[in-house]
């Protein structure tokens, strides 16, 4: 927790910016709970992770930060438009993106990074924004994984992007219980050159696997495939499964994890535009992501008709 | 036990809770979700000729305690996704299918398909620009003549039960409650959410994507009984047609439900109050309202109704 190498490009002036709007924060925090309307707070520094995807850094209370549970999400807001202006006509929009990872810096500052792949518009011009830029948020919302206890093991498997909830649950779980638990992960990528998080991972977990769907880097297939092997290697206590990513790899993963018996996890992305029960358009089965999710038991997920589709509808159109 | 149930035009209900328009009411699974509570009555998200998605975001934000601001841009599957809904699901409630459209004809259209499809009752939501070159700084829902124009357009097309919609933002709402009336609305709903906009002062720039916004929630409550006292004093006062009111505007308990009722209301719409407790704010509030009608001797939703306007009779 002393990355404080994304604060290399920060002028003191900017960290005087900053800290006034995570004072702003702190007083909404204090009063609410969470954050409930968007507060714009300055980038401070941006980790370029892989091509296309970029950890954006931002300064918030500690109170915030050390109540976030991993899994949760804040909406995002970029409130640039994309001529780099504030005009009405297409501006970007507020999207949910879970916490990949937390700094401490000097003084006592604590710091947030948003990991962001360019997967379209509005990814993509979050991924554009330079240090000094706004970054709005609000949240926390949503529910969490499950916090372990010592002697459990933790399986974690993720997939592209689902890599940053997952090296969240994998950080606070050892920040938490140090060597008291193991942790053994996967990690699947396309190829080699979108592969991140990868040293992150390692830093905090007993093993790391890497998979590739071309064989580029690590094994060559998905993070299935060493699953089974995870699976039946003997540990004592307790061993729990959280996975994020494409949901079909989710769905692969829970029933290999479920038919061994193993209590399963997984993180849910779907549209959720809203993020307070309002629009209803992030529907699985009959629960809300944004409410009831995104973390959300893996044997419920099993039952759900809507779940391991490649392709979710998009809003109505 | 106090009897809650209502029955008013194209509506039979076990409790005067209506699901509010807007949300949570666009696709099937989301609807039966809801007619899943102890909501009485649910009312779709607004529908119109085509499929339509959601603004740019923030779209829905609680600003400050008790305000809720969206602007969500009417995002809805289209009158024939809609249509199917209608026809192929059974939900367990009645519901009032919320239609909007940019003129007359497109409201007929869509309500017609809807009913077509089965539809029992609809509900026009009047806050919509109109296509009508030079009007389009102002909704149907401010301009009296236009409100005629698309209710009276509508109740030549169907006959079921129509619910027009008024906005509170308007000089005098009776003038708009009278042309709806007069062109054939069987009820008014009231109130839409109140014209609003704000600005993050750090940002430089208002905190919507769409800019401009609507606010509900419990800080409008008071304004949409202001508006509700005076359609019900007017109708009252025979100055204008009599007619079933479905009041909404940031009621999150009982006994905002009850001050609803007792300015002339007959049910009641919640929308805002699920951001603090999703649908399982329809069990409460009919646990409330029950519990304060028993205290005070109600024995039904119509022995409270309208007893707040005595005391009004005097205003001129």
């Amino acid at each position: 927790m002393n990355d404080q190498a994304f604060l290399e490009n920060t002028t003191s002036e900017l960290l005087a910016l900053s800290d006034a709007c995570s004072l702003r924060l702190s007083n909404c925090y204090a009063e609410r709970g969470m954050i409930a309307s968007p507060i714009p707070l300055p980038i401070l520094g941006i980790d370029t992770e892989a091509p296309g995807i970029a950890t954006l850094w931002v300064q918030v209370p500690k109170s915030l930060a050390s109540e976030y549970r991993p899994g949760q999400y804040f909406m995002c807001w970029n409130p640039y438009d994309s001529a780099g202006g504030m005009n009405r006509s297409h501006f970007s929009s507020e999207k949910p993106y879970s916490v990949g990872n937390m700094g401490l810096g000097t003084d006592g500052r604590v710091f947030l990074g948003f990991t962001v792949k360019d997967l379209g518009i509005q990814s993509g011009e979050l991924t554009k924004l330079s240090i000094g830029d706004w970054l709005a948020i609000r949240g926390p919302f949503g529910t969490s994984f499950p916090d372990s206890s010592d002697g459990d093991r933790m399986i974690l498997v993720s997939g592209g992007i689902g890599s940053t909830p997952i090296h969240m649950a994998a950080l606070s779980c050892r920040n938490a219980l140090g060597d008291r638990v193991r942790i053994d992960a996967i990690m699947g990528f396309r190829n080699s050159e979108e592969s991140h998080y990868v040293s992150r991972m390692e830093a905090v977990c007993d093993t790391v696997q890497i998979t590739t769907d071309d064989g580029t880097l690590g094994s060559h297939g998905f993070p299935t495939i060493h699953l089974p092997n995870l699976i039946e290697s003997p540990h004592r206590g307790r061993a729990k499964l959280f996975t994020c990513g494409p949901e079909p790899m989710m769905k692969a993963v829970l029933m290999m994890a479920i038919d061994a018996g193993i209590e399963s996890y997984a993180a849910m992305e779907r549209y959720l535009p809203c993020s307070v029960a309002v629009c209803g358009l992030c529907m699985v089965g009959d629960r809300l992501t944004c409410i009831d999710g995104p973390v959300m038991e893996g044997d419920w997920l099993l039952g759900q008709d809507d779940f391991g589709k490649p392709h979710i509808a998009h809003s109505h159109t | 036990m106090p009897d809650i149930s209502v029955n008013v035009p194209g509506l039979e209900m076990e409790n005067p809770l209506m699901l509010a328009s807007g949300i949570q009411g666009g696709t099937a699974a989301s609807l039966h979700r809801v007619s899943a509570s102890q909501s009485g009555g649910l009312v779709s998200k607004s529908i119109g000729p085509n499929p339509r998605a959601m603004y740019p975001g923030p779209v829905c934000v609680e600003a400050l305690d008790s305000v809720i601001l969206n602007a969500m841009g009417l995002p809805n599957p289209g009158v024939e996704a809609f249509s199917e809904i209608i026809a192929n699901e059974d939900f367990s409630k009645p519901i009032l299918v919320s239609v909007f459209g940019s003129n007359a004809d497109e409201y007929a259209d869509v309500a017609t398909k809807l009913v077509s499809a089965g539809a029992k009752s609809i509900e026009l939501n009047l806050s919509c620009p109109h296509s009508k070159p030079g009007s389009r700084a102002l909704i149907i829902g401010q301009q009296p003549e236009l409100i005629y124009d698309v209710v009276s357009t509508v109740r030549d097309a169907v006959d079921v039960p129509l619910y027009s919609k008024l906005s509170p933002n308007t000089t005098n709402i009776v003038s708009e409650a009278r042309a709806a009336l007069e062109a054939g609305s069987d009820g008014l709903s009231l109130i839409n959410t109140v014209s609003a906009i704000e600005v993050d002062p750090f940002a430089g720039r208002p905190i919507i994507g769409n800019l401009l916004c609507g606010m509900s929630g419990p800080a409008i409550r008071p304004i949409a009984q202001r508006k509700i006292a005076e359609v019900s004093l007017a109708m009252r006062r025979e100055e204008i047609p009599t007619a079933p009111l479905l009041g909404m505007g940031g009621i999150c308990t009982g006994l905002d439900v009850a001050r609803f009722l007792m300015l002339g209301a007959s049910a009641v719409q919640i929308g805002s109050a699920l951001v603090w407790g999703d649908v399982g704010q329809f069990g409460k509030i009919v646990n409330e309202l029950t519990e304060f009608m028993v205290l005070n001797d109600y024995s039904d939703i119509s022995s409270m109704q309208g007893i707040a306007l005595d005391s009004l009779e005097g205003l001129s």
